[in-house]
């Protein structure tokens, strides 16, 4: 960090989807820094009128992912030093969902897919009952904790090529919360859920492009989440089951 | 200015546990009902329950029973919880985790042999929290969310609370007064219950670790509407926010206790160990110890380059610190920090406010169709809250509110509103574009109030401190309504937020001064230099502050002890002050 010039060139995409632009600001560079401050700063100091959006700040919530020179990531988590290319930084809304404003999404879609996808636990037990015995070491917990850390940031959905062919594909998060609910032993919406998620926006969609593993900020790898519907879709398949 | 109106039947005011867990259960108890809920970021995407890393608080190990969670909850709390709360929570805590793992869906850790695994919590007398990995709150809030996206329960996403409007003839509330965040319209939902679970949240400190969009706007709005709140000077400081500058969002964020119970070493600017000076315990002390230790180092000049203390782990083995803190050594590298290997500099910061609107164990308020859950609820922690017990509250007493709404409703009217309250709520909301004067730095006098905050109204304090830190917050009062922020289009307006914020937290921080003025004694979260006793725990008091037409007026209430007295326990050999437990040194939690 030591090289760094003492201050940052930031292109900041403005605007929603009826017109968008880019301006420019130049912000101080700091060695404690992350995108999300940079646009912070500019807010604060430059343009009053800059939206966004964020929350927790620990990488936590979800809430502030943006396109950032070029690629997806959660602004609160990147150091700029990681990011930047010369001098320049350019921060733009996620893709693949409409903007509300400037660099604020209207992420409704995606949990509205989360939703189609059945990506939801369906209770066999009622609080009355004792909490299930499952040994940790058995291979559906296993497979169900792999891919459980999701925190619906969006940065997947927004690198994927299958959403921006078919706007209908429910896309890797919903998807990988649907492989979770599979392997979980307590579950009773198995059947229905793997018809949701093979109809028409369905698991197929994907082309195992694996934008969504390379960019997941939590290292998680839906694409073989998503292969694990697939055999369990063309196994039913065989079974007469779907 | 025109207003929008539409009705509901329950309007709920905040998607974290609370809010979540009252919609499921209002819901549940009548699908008939209309039930709302408005959030000001995006539904279980803003709040603190998701932050929660630690667990939940549950009396299921055998060696466990509500009335040892009971006992602890008290002893931690200073004698100063309303018993009644305090018991509903460790006992309904039982019913809500099976719930949540059994029909929300929540996966929490397991024992080999395939039981929960309770870990141990300081402060504690048995091992009983509940946890998924050290993201407990994640795994909580997106079940959740996930349920109650699949219902009919309608959504006011970015949707903010400006005030509550009472009805015309006053006998109870009749709704709520928004602004939609994206347009910028204003809206009155009319209800016939209103829950309030905006989750309060101390930001108006230097240091904080609650999520960044939180700003008492729940116990702003009480206060405004009448409402008594208590302990409002209890906030508690958690010893190890991460220093990074003041122009960093980082800062404040929290470092999880677990590095100090692991054997991490705290080290003044000059590189000594300083804790062992203030406590036997050196880093393992409680957070009010090790807080005020880190506090005192600091204000004799002993400090790091950004005005701290270093936390260093190395010593235990960069690799070994890699592996147990995963999350935590990660988090540190992403913003630039090596935790394992190096040094990162720390301060102590605001947490979790105790205090909040008196209610009872209903969740009902003062005002009929106001309920109240989570942090903006008073009278549950008492004097100092245990790890553990923030998640376990608001999702026990956001269930219970969900069904005293239900009930509630079902025979509720909606009332007519209080013209008059809400033609002078949309006048101060829209204050910042009506102004007269110069435009004002809303920023710069938000950084200007942390600073009083944390000098006068921090983690020591005096009546001298306490009486500059109100007249200085006054005066910032004055100067934010001097001028106007100088931005019109209301659409996402993000400078007309940070003033709504600012005003909120002006308001609670003089509330918080004066109940710290009141206690003339030191109790768990508040401690006076002077007055450093804890005064006679028979005589125990809780603050109240109220909002009357002179201003603010603070009482001094009994505690009622309908429960236990002092000296009394629920169960054999309990040592209230100490609790005498073995445990491996490794297993404090955060």
């Amino acid at each position: 960090m030591g090289d760094r010039s003492n201050s940052i060139r930031v292109k900041v995409s403005r605007g929603d989807d009826r017109g968008r632009h880019f301006d420019e600001f130049d912000v101080p560079a700091l060695e404690s820094q992350t995108v999300l401050d940079v646009v912070t700063w500019i807010q604060r100091n430059a343009d009053p009128s800059l939206s966004y959006r964020f929350a927790c700040r620990v990488g936590m919530c979800g809430s502030c992912a943006m396109t950032v020179n070029g690629k997806p990531r959660w602004t609160c988590r990147t150091h700029v030093s990681k990011v930047l290319q010369g001098d320049t930084l350019t921060i733009e809304p996620l893709r693949n969902l409409p903007v509300v404003k400037d660099l604020a999404t209207d992420m409704s879609e995606f949990f509205d897919k989360w939703t189609s996808a059945e990506s939801r636990f369906v209770p066999t037990k009622t609080r009355e009952d004792a909490i299930e015995i499952v040994q940790p070491a058995t291979k559906e917990r296993i497979e169900a904790d792999a891919a459980i850390e999701c925190i619906n940031c969006g940065v997947c959905y927004a690198s994927c090529d299958a959403v921006e062919l078919n706007p209908d594909y429910l896309g890797p998060a919903a998807l990988n919360r649907a492989w979770t609910l599979q392997n979980d032993v307590r579950d009773g919406g198995k059947n229905s859920r793997l018809r949701a998620v093979t109809g028409e926006g369905g698991c197929q969609n994907c082309h195992s492009q694996q934008g969504c593993v390379q960019h997941c900020p939590n290292t998680l790898n839906p694409t073989r989440s998503i292969a694990g519907l697939k055999r369990l879709a063309t196994r039913a398949v065989f079974k007469r089951e779907l | 200015m025109s207003v929008q109106t539409t009705d509901t039947d329950i309007l709920i005011l905040g998607s974290g546990g609370a809010g979540l867990l009252a919609a499921l259960h209002a819901y549940k108890s009548n699908p008939e009902l209309e039930i709302t809920i408005a959030v000001k970021g995006l539904m279980g995407k803003c709040g603190c329950t998701r932050m929660v890393q630690g667990g939940y608080n549950v009396a299921l190990s055998s060696s466990d029973s509500v009335e040892r969670h009971f006992m602890d909850t008290i002893a931690g709390g200073k004698w100063l919880p309303n018993q009644k709360l305090a018991w509903k929570l460790c006992e309904t805590a039982v019913e809500r985790v099976r719930e949540l793992e059994n029909e929300i869906g929540c996966f929490f850790d397991r024992e080999p042999d395939g039981t929960l695994h309770h870990k141990a919590f300081a402060g504690q007398t048995a091992d009983r929290t509940v946890h998924k990995g050290d993201l407990t709150g994640i795994e909580i809030i997106n079940r959740l969310m996930e349920q109650v996206l699949a219902r009919p329960i309608r959504k006011l996403e970015e949707h903010r609370a400006l005030a509550l409007i009472p009805s015309a003839d006053g006998v109870g509330i009749s709704g709520v007064l928004l602004v939609d965040m994206r347009s910028g319209a204003m809206k009155l939902v009319r209800a016939k219950a209103v829950l309030l679970a905006t989750g309060a949240g101390p930001t108006m400190y230097k240091y904080y670790t609650p999520s960044g969009e939180k700003s008492m706007d729940g116990l702003s709005m009480a206060l405004r509407a009448g409402l008594p709140l208590r302990d409002m000077e209890m906030v508690q400081f958690h010893p190890t926010g991460l220093l990074a500058g003041k122009d960093t969002r980082m800062t404040g964020t929290v470092l999880e206790e677990g590095l100090r119970g692991a054997g991490g070493e705290l080290h003044n600017g000059a590189g000594e160990r300083f804790m062992f000076k203030y406590d036997d315990r050196g880093e393992r002390a409680t957070r009010d110890i090790v807080s005020r230790g880190i506090y005192a180092e600091m204000r004799a000049g002993n400090t790091t380059p950004n005005g701290g203390v270093h936390i260093s782990m190395s010593h235990l083995g960069p690799d070994n610190v890699r592996e147990k803190f995963k999350g935590m050594v990660k988090r540190c590298a992403d913003c630039g920090f090596d935790l394992a290997a190096g040094k990162v500099e720390v301060v102590p910061t605001a947490h979790y406010l105790m205090g909040g609107v008196v209610c009872n164990t209903d969740t009902e308020t003062s005002l009929k169709g106001l309920f109240v859950a989570g942090e903006d609820a008073g009278g549950i922690h008492g004097a100092n809250r245990l790890g553990g017990n923030g998640v376990a509250n608001s999702t026990v007493f956001g269930g219970v509110a969900g069904e005293a709404m239900a009930g509630y409703a079902a025979t509720a009217e909606l009332l007519e509103p209080n013209s008059v309250v809400l033609e002078r709520e949309i006048e101060r909301a829209l204050m910042p574009f009506n102004l007269e004067g110069e435009n004002v730095n809303v920023h710069a006098l938000r950084e200007e109030l942390m600073d009083i905050m944390w000098e006068h109204v921090g983690v020591m304090r005096d009546r001298i401190g306490l009486t500059r830190g109100l007249e200085r917050v006054e005066n910032l009062k004055s100067r934010l309504l001097a001028g106007n922020i100088g931005v019109e289009n209301r659409v996402f307006n993000l400078t007309w937020h940070d003033w709504l914020n600012l005003y909120n937290l002006i308001e609670i921080s003089l509330v918080i001064t004066r109940a710290a003025l009141a206690r003339e004694n030191s109790r768990g979260a508040h401690f006076r230099e002077d007055f450093p006793e804890p005064g006679s725990l028979d005589e125990s008091y809780f603050t109240q502050v109220e909002l009357q037409e002179t201003g603010l007026e603070v009482e001094q209430i009994p505690v009622e002890f309908n429960i236990i007295k002092p000296g009394e326990s629920l169960i054999e050999d309990y040592t209230e002050t100490a609790p005498k437990v073995q445990r491996r040194p490794d297993t404090v939690g955060a």
